[in-house]
């Protein structure tokens, strides 16, 4: 059997006999019906105005108000530590800053104190090669005077072997005078020779 | 074995069982005292008549009140237990709530119309929803056929919707139609709100043609009486037969067992297509509608 042609005999909504066949009141508003529905709803929409939505509203509301105030709590808290992490970035700068200068003046006073130790080394050597020079210059000049001695001696000793007599006096100064005209002295000072 | 064999051997199976019990219990022929539209039908359980009127409570009118209690009892229960934290039920009860809020009334009405009609249209799309949602749920009403426990006659257990029968949708409709009118000369006047019916554009055009225009949009007002309230009542009562004959409706009406088998498992897939979708749809759709024609008529062009 074809379903469609059955469903079409199955339902006739309009010919239909009167008492059990028939859905012609499916489509029949009926009054009664109507006033209940109409009640019903009424007393729903009371009975939820005044119990139901004012809560839910509001705890919907709540919420995004706790919602917006967590948001701004965060906003406010981000700005905030950031401001102090600015804080501490030029602080930080600051005592870079700081260090840096530190280290520079400590290498600029060591510097100095360098330069100054060396300077003063210098002339501390220089003073003692200056002292050790008039030291050497002094000894140097007596022995010189020594030598001279020396020589006048063994000469007037050498004189009076030869000559088998005493020298007087005069005659000891002119040979003296002569031998050391003869003897250059000059190349025991370390000084040119001056003829 | 591929997905496509597979399919082909659950089918075939399928089939050859339904073959097997057409062999085994063949054929009736067509039933005749089985009237389908007759789940439908109400029987007057407590008669009252008052002035004319009748107000025998029945099947309907026991789905209206229970559909009443559910929305008024639940709702308030979600409202005294709203909490910052939200459990699952009040997760989507807040939804649902939110899509009322925003989709279905700011976007179509202006603040003070919004908090105005906010109740109204929450308390038609959680009414409309409830009632569809009981009319899913099996309750022992059918009194046309009664089963017999210990020789006691209990109504069998049957499904139902308010929203099934043409009286409910058509109440609502015209508390709707009428609001909303009101509220249209409310907001302009009478005959500057007769005005608004015309488009906009019209300004060139002659007399008469304006008048046939008119009369065409004033035909459209009342036709939005039958197209609101029928397409709710429609949906529900087709959703209904569906049920009904993919429940097993069909197989007795034609007398063939076998084909039971093939539309037993289709109703299950008609129940949770209803339930899932078109009985929060249909709701959606009553009071968003409603919610477009109170902005319309409110609204400064039409």
């Amino acid at each position: 059997m074809d379903p469609i042609a059955f469903i079409a005999t199955a339902l006739p909504l309009a010919e239909a006999a009167e008492e059990e066949g028939g859905g012609s009141f499916l489509v029949q508003p009926g009054i009664g019906l109507m006033i209940w529905t109409l009640v019903a709803f009424v007393i729903t929409m009371l009975v939820l105005k005044r119990f139901a939505f004012p809560k839910i509203t509001e705890a919907l509301e709540e919420r995004a108000g706790q919602v917006a105030k967590n948001i701004d709590e965060s906003e406010r808290r981000r700005a905030e530590a950031e401001e102090v992490l600015a804080e501490y970035r030029e602080r930080l700068k600051e005592a870079r800053e700081q260090a840096d200068d530190i280290v520079a003046r400590a290498k600029r006073a060591g510097d100095a104190a360098k330069a100054e130790a060396t300077e003063e080394g210098k002339a501390k050597r220089e003073e003692l090669v200056a002292a050790a020079r008039k030291d050497i210059d002094a000894e140097t000049k007596r022995s010189l005077e020594q030598i001279r001695k020396e020589v006048a001696d063994l000469t007037v000793l050498a004189t009076e072997k030869v000559a088998r007599k005493t020298l007087d006096s005069d005659d000891q100064k002119r040979l003296v005078e002569e031998a050391l005209a003869e003897v250059d002295f000059s190349a025991l000072s370390g000084e040119p020779s001056r003829n | 074995m591929s997905t496509k064999k597979k399919l082909l051997l659950v089918f075939g199976g399928y089939a050859l069982l339904m073959i097997a019990i057409f062999l085994i219990f063949g054929s009736d022929g067509k039933n005749e005292e089985f009237q389908p539209q007759n789940e439908f039908k109400l029987d007057p359980w407590v008669d009252i008549h008052l002035g004319g009127i009748d107000l025998s409570i029945n099947k309907a009118v026991l789905y209206i009140v229970l559909a009443s209690v559910i929305t008024c009892v639940s709702m308030v229960m979600i409202a005294n237990r709203m909490k910052a934290k939200p459990n699952k039920t009040q997760m989507a009860v807040e939804v649902i709530y939110d899509v009322i809020r925003k989709q279905i009334t700011n976007d179509n009405l202006n603040d003070k119309l919004a908090a105005k009609y906010f109740p109204f249209l929450a308390t038609l799309f959680f009414f409309i929803l409830f009632s569809n949602f009981i009319g899913l749920i099996p309750l022992p009403t059918n009194t046309e056929h009664p089963v017999h426990i210990f020789g006691m006659e209990v109504p069998s257990f049957a499904l139902y919707a308010a929203t099934a029968n043409i009286s409910i949708p058509l109440v609502l409709t015209l508390v709707v139609w009428v609001l909303y009118q009101a509220e249209g000369i409310r907001h302009h006047g009478f005959f500057k709100y007769l005005g608004t019916w015309l488009p906009a554009g019209l300004e060139d055009m002659n007399v008469f043609g304006r008048a046939a225009i008119f009369l065409i949009e004033a035909i459209s007002q009342f036709v939005r009486l039958i197209s609101l309230s029928v397409r709710l009542f429609a949906n529900i009562l087709a959703g209904h037969l569906l049920l009904l004959f993919m429940g097993g409706g069909l197989a007795v009406l034609l007398g063939l067992g076998a084909l039971g088998v093939l539309t037993f498992p289709m109703a299950f897939a008609f129940y949770i297509f209803e339930i899932v979708i078109v009985a929060g749809l249909q709701a959606f759709i009553f009071s968003i509608l409603t919610a477009i024609y109170l902005g319309e008529a409110t609204s400064e062009s039409h």
